[in-house]
């Protein structure tokens, strides 16, 4: 009885917050637009009994999945959304690992308070942390002041609205997300693996690349996978730093939803996306539950 | 056919392989290494051996090449080694830990220091083969280190730092990790093995019963400095100060002062107790405290006063340790002074004829023990 319990309570929260949200989206997703509160049809009436029911079922189907292929600002959107998420996440590792090594090889009484640094920005509303990026960035802001002083650029550089902006506004929201896990494996290691390994021929580079990375893989793929499924459905950076041209699949659902107030297109956006997401956290958990093994 | 006795150390034309020039290491204010000198020979199964802290660990990073000396030269084969770096010094070290490449199997830890050096796949996969053949680990190549047992483990760790046949090998500790059955088993492997490739061996250890066991030659060592080096029966049989004595094995220590009365030295140590006669190695001062110092197995233990000891003892038996093969006697002598006496327990314990607070008599020769200055 206890144990059914304890299973019943992940599967019961899994069920309120997911599957059921789940099902109205994908209900909604086979609706038709109509000028309606809520705006689309049909709605499920209970107090026509069957006859309500049927009616209900035969007004849905598949019309907006198909409409979706017919017009390529979608493709190109999941498309661009999945090349921009990719992109970033390389340049997020790139930056990430060494910093991530660097807290790993540093004082151990430093390692708290370097921890601690990188955790810091969590602290500060995200929205404000994004905005206060359009200040840096603008034609006006503080970087491009700070160039002109110095007399690098005589003209602005054109940062904010583009998708530069877009990339920086990532990388730096989600480098945390890249450093944790890797910090986690590189401060694990085990420091007399590399006295071995140079002790057996290798020289530093070659003891970091035959060593270290193989054995902070785990990490690596941690971290690629946190900043990358996030980044996919990214909406508040890209709508807000971004241009006209940047083109990421979440600001177009925000203006299905909100613009166009076609929230039957909206959801089925919605529902293609989380069918794209599916493959890498598949993934993702195979990677976390064979780290699990190796260390069990 | 007599067998020619190892002992390189005797013959003043062999060239050390090792040579400790005035070496000193300095941690900031902490001296690790204190003006030392040594020289080690090829072949030979050379032991660290010393309290944690003492400065071995030190001694086998500098060999390995981790770290500088700060003062002094080291030499390997009449070559300076400070400026050479660990990569490319023809020694190799396996560490305490083992330091085993998790995310490789058996086979690609020990092939990994080979693949450094050379490209020709078939000479590598030969001499791998012939590494797992030498610590029997053939069978288990594929696997992962996770994947084996403790005794396992150490075998790959001693296989992949003998693979490139180094002219050296440092052992830190290697067998601190196993139990004790493991550990006299595999200490006779390590011998094994160590004769088998005629590489030379530079152990450290903390465990006496080890170094005594496996090393050629033992240097016990004490605040960074060498205290002595010896070949274990000397250290055991004539340590050169109290120190070693008492870090070696048992021992019963009298202080008192030596008179020299012909070949013998009288130690008059306590009021009301006979004096004890021993022999002096070498020159002895005299009139000044000396230490004596003997091995309880060479004490004897009776309830009858022996006839025709020049030294006896009498007390009362206050504990008795029985460790199955022998049995250790404490005795309290009339003036509060606690000696041990061992026996080897050659009939059933229910025939055994002390026990405790029994008067007793301890006996002993006047070369049984040993005459110390400090």
């Amino acid at each position: 009885m206890r144990r059914l319990f304890l299973i019943a309570v992940p599967y019961i929260w899994l069920l309120a917050l997911f599957l059921v949200p789940f099902a109205i989206v994908l209900k909604i997703a086979l609706s038709d637009i109509a000028l309606a509160i809520p705006p689309y049809t049909p709605t499920l009436d209970l107090s026509e009994g069957w006859a309500g029911i049927r009616a209900f079922l035969s007004g849905l189907d598949f019309e907006n999945f198909v409409f979706l292929t017919t017009d390529d600002l979608y493709w190109r959107a999941y498309l661009s959304s999945l090349k921009i998420a990719a992109v970033a996440t390389v340049i997020t590792l790139l930056i990430g690992y060494p910093i991530a090594y660097a807290m790993a090889r540093a004082a151990p009484e430093w390692r708290p308070t370097l921890l601690m640094l990188v955790i810091l920005p969590f602290w500060t509303s995200f929205l404000i942390r994004v905005y206060s990026w359009m200040g840096i960035l603008s034609s006006e802001g503080v970087l491009n002041q700070f160039l002109m002083a110095l007399g690098l650029i005589d003209t602005p550089l054109q940062i904010l609205s583009t998708n530069t902006a877009v990339y920086i506004g990532i990388v730096y929201t989600y480098l945390p997300f890249m450093i944790l896990p890797i910090y986690a494996t590189l401060e694990k290691m085990d420091d007399s693996l590399l006295e071995a390994a140079e002790d057996l021929g290798c020289s530093r580079l070659e003891a970091f690349w035959l060593v270290t990375i193989p054995l902070s893989k785990g990490g690596i793929i941690a971290g690629c996978f946190l900043v990358f499924i996030p980044t996919i459905g990214e909406f508040v950076i890209p709508s807000l730093l971004g241009g006209s041209d940047t083109l990421m699949i979440g600001k177009v659902l925000w203006e299905e939803f909100f613009s166009n107030r076609d929230w039957p297109v909206a959801s089925a956006v919605a529902i293609i996306l989380l069918m794209i997401l599916i493959v890498p956290i598949v993934l993702f958990q195979r990677n976390e539950q064979k780290a699990r093994e190796a260390e069990g | 056919m007599s067998q020619t006795v190892f002992a390189p150390w005797e013959n003043p034309e062999e060239e050390p392989l090792i040579r400790f020039r005035n070496v000193t290491k300095r941690f900031g204010d902490f001296t690790a290494i204190d003006d030392l000198t040594l020289d080690i020979y090829t072949r030979e199964f050379f032991a660290l051996l010393g309290p944690s802290g003492c400065g071995k660990t030190t001694m086998m990073r500098m060999l390995a090449g981790f770290e500088a000396p700060s003062d002094g030269t080291i030499l390997l084969s009449g070559q300076d080694i400070a400026p050479i770096p660990p990569n490319r010094r023809a020694v190799n070290m396996m560490f305490q830990s083992y330091a085993l490449f998790p995310h490789l199997s058996v086979w690609e830890n020990i092939a990994f220091g080979l693949k450094r050096e050379s490209q020709d796949r078939e000479a590598i996969a030969a001499r791998v083969e012939e590494m797992l053949r030498l610590t029997r680990l053939t069978k288990f190549a594929k696997r992962k280190p996770h994947q084996i047992s403790g005794g396992q483990r150490q075998r790959v760790a001693l296989a992949r730092s003998l693979a490139k046949a180094p002219k050296l090998l440092l052992l830190d500790e290697p067998l601190g990790a196993l139990d004790k059955k493991l550990r006299e088993q595999t200490q006779f492997e390590l011998m094994d093995i160590q004769e088998k490739t005629g590489t030379t061996f530079v152990i450290v250890t903390h465990d006496q019963e080890e170094a005594m066991t496996v090393a050629s030659r033992v240097a016990v060592m004490d605040e960074g400095k060498l205290i002595q080096v010896a070949t274990p029966d000397v250290i055991y049989e004539a340590p050169s100060s109290v120190y070693v004595a008492d870090f070696i094995g048992d021992v019963n220590i009298v202080e008192g002062r030596g008179t020299r009365e012909g070949e013998r030295i009288r130690l008059d140590w306590a009021e009301g107790q006979p004096p004890i006669w021993g022999t002096p190695r070498g020159a002895l001062s005299t009139d000044r405290a000396v230490y004596f110092a003997i091995r309880p197995e060479k004490v004897s233990i009776s309830k009858e006063k022996p006839a025709d000891r020049r030294n006896m003892l009498e007390g009362e038996v206050v504990d008795i340790a029985y460790l199955g093969n022998i049995s250790t006697y404490h005795v309290q002598l009339a003036n509060g002074q606690m000696m041990k006496a061992q026996t080897a327990n050659t009939r059933r314990l229910a025939n055994r004829d002390i026990t405790w607070e029994d008067r007793v008599w301890l006996s002993f020769t006047e070369t049984a023990g040993i005459l110390l200055e400090h």
